[in-house]
Formats: structure tokens, C-alpha cells, sequence
């Protein structure tokens, strides 16, 4: 979601930063992807494989241009992902949490079971330090199809509407934009995405 | 208190997620665990999620103490079970060792990670001689080899059950990119499913008078006399042999006519299956066969197969021969030629095993 919202704003904007905040398993997510995202142009602040190598596990560590990332100019993303402390991990970016520009959007996949019914999606995020929009991300991988995607908005909308935030858009994969003229999304803005995690393997 | 799987539903999770509900779903009792990546997530979802359906977690000071805390729990009739990687597995073979002495149903997820010593935090499958044969006995044990994450959530239930039902250290033998990566499966309640799960009780303090109503429960890991250890391990020995049949499972992708044998476990499976896939549409006879049961090891299954006209033979793994030693001494005196693509503690794609094939016939 963080790479296809950068790749989105590099298309009206000269200057996108994506920075990855996964500090739980730093050499699991951008490593494999970053020089093609720095091809398109965005500037990524996240360890590749150069700079980490021959650290061990003291490579796990925010790295200062991930921690003054806000004082850059232009759009900023921050991937704050995956990992027991979710959000909190936001309080080592100088800046971010008394920043009124900043948005902080709580990605939902209901077919995560811990994010899968009105009640857990109202919890989660609860439990996250500042959330400002849901976006409903509800997938299967590659055994996604549209109704399973219109399902899960369903309950996003009622979790949102429990814990008075917006629903920001869906996201729907490229392969199912073809049947979203017949799927029944409602009024919320839609979004297609491209997967590209799948070739982040290194 | 409600049921943490009810009938069947779709998922998207990691590995280590999947360890934690096919753990509620069998009904595991409680889990003890000292964090190591990458199997921490299995502590941190257990933690979430047990609470909230009556379970129970322990963070021992070590590994050594979580796998006899598993041990202990065990013996005071709970369905329990511990997770580790690489070096904590080192840790826990002195427990798993006794488990093995008293027939104690302990289950283990092993995520294994890069070694020797704590290698990386990553990947590899270089835990598979420690799994099967650590500690200082004969390796009676069972072990499940995953490739998917169905097969996690499939395979940790099978395993408490099975535990239970043979009496012997069960394992779940995954690795850091299965605990890491994401994927759909279907989760879903055993009982939905007709998998009736054993009831667990305890193994000392039972009913009846010693010697008058009830033979004694003597759960011993120790002896006086060499001859008294003797028969024992004899006699361990017979009843893993007689239970083997039962559980040795494996997968075969293009065997029947098969000139090259692809034989890979674990996640490295899945590249062999799409390498004979390739392969098969260049017109090459290429087959894949996957043991399950890393231990008890299906080496009559492989041995039948070689009879069909196997010419070679080509052992994958990310390991520097720990497959290869498993698969040899199985299938000793076979005289089909034996190839290797051995890369440690590295990921082994579709291409590097087509590119040795090819190799290996032109």
C-alpha cells in the first residue's frame, strides 16, 4: 500500500520520500525493491542489502535519515507496517506526532484474522497511538475475488463508523479492475493497486 | 468459552501467525517459549489470542527451561508446546532428549534460521540433522516438513494428535521465510472436519492402587545398569519401527516415468515443483519427490520409485548435505547416481534447480 500510494503522488509531485519504519524485521520488506522504486524516481530511506551486510542483528535499527525524514521537503510516506509495536515506532520520527500535515491511515485486511470482524477491527485500532482513516485492503493474495473485497468493506464501514473515522478508499487489485463496473463498492473512492511485494524477493 | 475456529474461513497471514491458531484450534493448553527470531510472532499472537480463549503462556528464563517446562506441563496432563529457531533449538534437544526417554508428547515449531551458532535471523533449513537426530539418543521422533501455510495449520494439529496418540517429540519443521511471508489458506475447526482431537490427561497420579489395581507409571530417563538401558532403547526402537508405516507421508510430482528425480522438503519443495513443471513442458522427464516425514523417513516409498527407472538423482536443499546424509543412509545399497545443489542458509529458486538439471543430462 506505502509503494503504490508513493508511486501514486509521484505522478503529481517531483519529490516523494518513502520511508520504511519496519524496524521488527528491517530485511524482510523494501531490501529487494528499492533500487527499481529509486528507477521511478521516489527517494527511499530503508537498508539495502549494501548497508547491512556484515551488521548482524545490530542492523536492526532506525537509521538517522529515517529519523529526520520529516524535515525533507515534498511528500513523505511512511511505512510504518508490520511488527508488535505497529505505530508506536512513529514516536522515533522527529516530528511526526505533533505534525498537523501527517496522516496516519490504519490499513484493513479482514482475511487477517485478527482484523476480521467489526468488533477486532475497533480494537486494533484502538490500540494504535493515533489513527486519522481506515483503508480497506481486504485480500486473499492471489485468491482474491471482487466479492471478497466488497465483503470486507462492509465491515470496514462499520468499524469506521464505530470509531468515527473515514474510510479513505478501497484498494482492489489490477487483475479484478475489470469486474469493478458490477462489483458493489458503494460511494467510497476506489483505488487499484499493483502488487509489488511479490518481487521483493532477494 | 467460544471456539477460536467455528466450521471453516479464507485467511491471510503469515507462517507464524498459522502456527498460533492451528495451536488454539487443536486445543493446546498453554505454551512456554523464550523469544528468538523467527519464530517470535508465534509467542506475540499465542499471547493475544490465548487470552482470550482460557489459554495459558509461560516466558521462561531460557530455552532449556521452556522445553522442560513443556516436559512438566506434559506430565501434569496439558496439552502443551513450545516454538524455537537455530540456537534455541540447540538448547532444547537436552529436554526433547528426555521427552524422547519418558515418551512425553511434547510438540515443538521449529522455524529454522541460518547457523552455525545464530547465524542469521533469516532462512535456512539447516536444522533438519538437529531435529530429527539432536540430542544423545536414537532420534525417535516424529517430524513434519511444511511447504505452505495450509500445511502449517494443517500439519501443528496433526502433530498434537499424533504426539498423543504414539507417545513420542513431535516437530514442525517450517523455516524464517514460511514464518515471514504471507499467504491464503482456510483455517478451520478439527471437529468440522471429522479430526476427532486426542484428550489429553495426565501422565502420573492416576487412579487405582500400584500393584494391585494398576502396573506403576514409571516415567524414568535414567538407569542403574547398561543392560537395563539396553532393553529400553531396544524396545523404543520397536515400537517407533512398528509405528513408522503409519506415518511416513511424502509427495511425488511426475514420478511414474520420471529420468530425474528432484527430491527437495520444506519450502524448497515448492521451486522443485515448479522447476518439473518447467522441465516436463521442454519435454525433460523430470519428477520431484518430498518426503513429509523428515522422521520417521518414507525411504520405501523413494526406494519403490528409483525401481521405475530413475537414472539420477538430484538432492536440493538449503543446507550443506543434512538431506542428503537423511536420504542416503535411507536408501542405502540403491545404486542410482546421486547429484546435489546444496546452498546453505540461501533461498533456492525454480531456475537455479532447472539450470542444474539441465547440467546434469547435457
Amino acid at each position: 500500500m506505502a509503494v503504490n500510494r508513493a508511486l501514486e503522488l509521484l505522478r503529481s509531485s517531483k519529490k516523494v520520500t518513502l520511508v520504511d519504519l519496519d524496524f521488527v524485521e528491517p530485511f524482510y520488506t523494501l531490501r529487494g525493491l528499492k533500487p527499481f522504486l529509486q528507477e521511478q524516481g521516489l527517494t527511499v530511506i530503508a537498508w539495502g542489502r549494501e548497508d547491512s551486510f556484515g551488521l548482524g542483528e545490530t542492523g536492526s535499527l532506525v537509521t538517522p535519515p529515517a529519523r529526520w525524514a520529516m524535515w525533507r521537503s515534498g511528500d513523505i510516506i511512511l511505512d510504518v507496517g508490520y511488527g508488535a509495536h505497529g505505530a508506536a515506532s512513529l514516536n522515533l520520527v522527529e516530528g511526526a506526532l505533533e505534525s498537523e500535515e501527517l496522516k496516519v491511515w490504519a490499513v484493513i485486511n479482514t482475511a487477517r484474522p485478527m482484523t476480521s470482524t467489526v468488533g477486532d477491527i475497533v480494537d486494533y485500532v484502538q490500540g494504535l497511538q493515533r489513527v486519522d482513516g481506515l483503508i480497506n485492503n481486504s485480500h486473499l493474495g492471489d485468491l482474491t475475488t471482487i466479492e471478497f473485497v466488497a465483503e470486507g468493506l462492509l465491515i470496514v464501514r462499520k468499524a469506521a463508523k464505530i470509531l468515527n473515522l473515514p474510510v479513505i478508499y478501497t484498494a482492489v487489485e489490477k487483475r479484478l479492475e475489470p469486474e469493478l463496473p458490477v462489483a458493489d463498492l458503494g460511494p467510497s473512492p476506489v483505488k487499484v493497486i499493483s502488487r509489488y511485494m511479490p518481487a521483493a524477493r532477494w | 468459552m467460544d471456539k477460536p475456529v467455528t466450521g471453516t474461513k479464507k485467511v491471510f497471514m503469515t507462517g507464524n501467525e498459522t502456527v498460533a491458531w492451528a495451536a488454539l484450534a487443536a486445543g493446546a493448553d498453554i505454551m512456554f517459549g523464550y523469544p528468538i527470531t523467527p519464530q517470535n510472532e508465534i509467542m506475540h499472537y499465542w499471547t493475544r489470542l490465548g487470552t482470550k480463549y482460557g489459554r495459558d503462556f509461560l516466558q521462561t528464563e531460557d530455552e532449556i527451561s521452556a522445553g522442560f517446562t513443556v516436559c512438566g506441563a506434559i506430565i501434569a496432563g496439558k496439552k502443551a508446546f513450545t516454538a524455537t529457531a537455530g540456537p534455541g533449538n540447540t538448547l532444547m534437544q537436552e529436554p526433547f532428549s528426555m521427552a524422547e526417554a519418558m515418551r512425553l508428547p511434547t510438540v515443538a515449531i521449529i522455524q529454522q534460521r541460518g547457523g552455525p551458532s545464530s547465524g542469521t535471523v533469516i532462512y535456512s533449513q539447516q536444522e533438519v540433522t538437529l531435529t530429527t537426530y539432536g540430542g544423545n539418543g536414537e532420534g525417535h521422533r516424529i517430524v513434519y516438513s511444511t511447504a505452505t501455510h495450509q500445511e502449517i495449520y494443517d500439519y501443528t494439529i496433526k502433530a498434537f494428535n499424533n504426539a498423543w496418540k504414539y507417545r513420542f517429540p513431535t516437530f514442525v519443521l517450517g523455516d524464517g521465510y514460511q514464518a515471514k511471508m504471507r499467504e491464503p489458506l482456510e483455517i478451520y475447526d478439527p471437529e468440522a472436519r471429522n479430526i476427532e482431537m486426542v484428550i489429553p490427561s495426565p501422565l502420573v497420579g492416576l487412579p487405582g492402587r500400584i500393584g494391585i489395581e494398576r502396573e506403576p507409571q514409571h516415567l524414568c530417563n535414567i538407569y542403574s545398569l547398561e543392560d537395563e538401558l539396553y532393553e529400553v532403547v531396544l524396545q523404543l526402537q520397536a515400537e517407533y519401527d512398528r509405528m513408522a508405516p503409519e506415518l511416513e507421508e511424502y509427495q511425488c510430482r511426475e514420478c511414474d516415468d520420471a529420468e530425474i528425480l528432484v527430491v527437495s522438503h520444506g519450502v524448497v519443495s515448492r521451486s522443485a515443483d515448479d522447476a518439473v513443471r518447467f522441465l516436463r513442458a521442454q519435454g525433460i522427464k523430470a519428477g520431484a519427490f518430498r518426503p513429509i516425514t523428515l522422521r520417521p523417513f518414507p525411504g520405501r516409498a523413494l526406494r519403490e520409485i528409483l525401481q521405475t527407472g530413475v537414472k539420477k538423482m538430484l538432492i536440493v536443499e538449503s543446507a550443506y548435505g543434512q538431506l542428503a546424509r537423511l536420504l542416503q543412509q535411507e536408501i542405502y545399497g540403491e545404486n542410482v547416481p546421486v547429484e546435489t545443489l546444496l546452498m546453505p542458509g540461501v533461498g533456492i529458486i525454480d531456475a537455479d534447480i532447472i539450470s542444474k538439471v539441465k547440467s546434469l543430462i547435457h
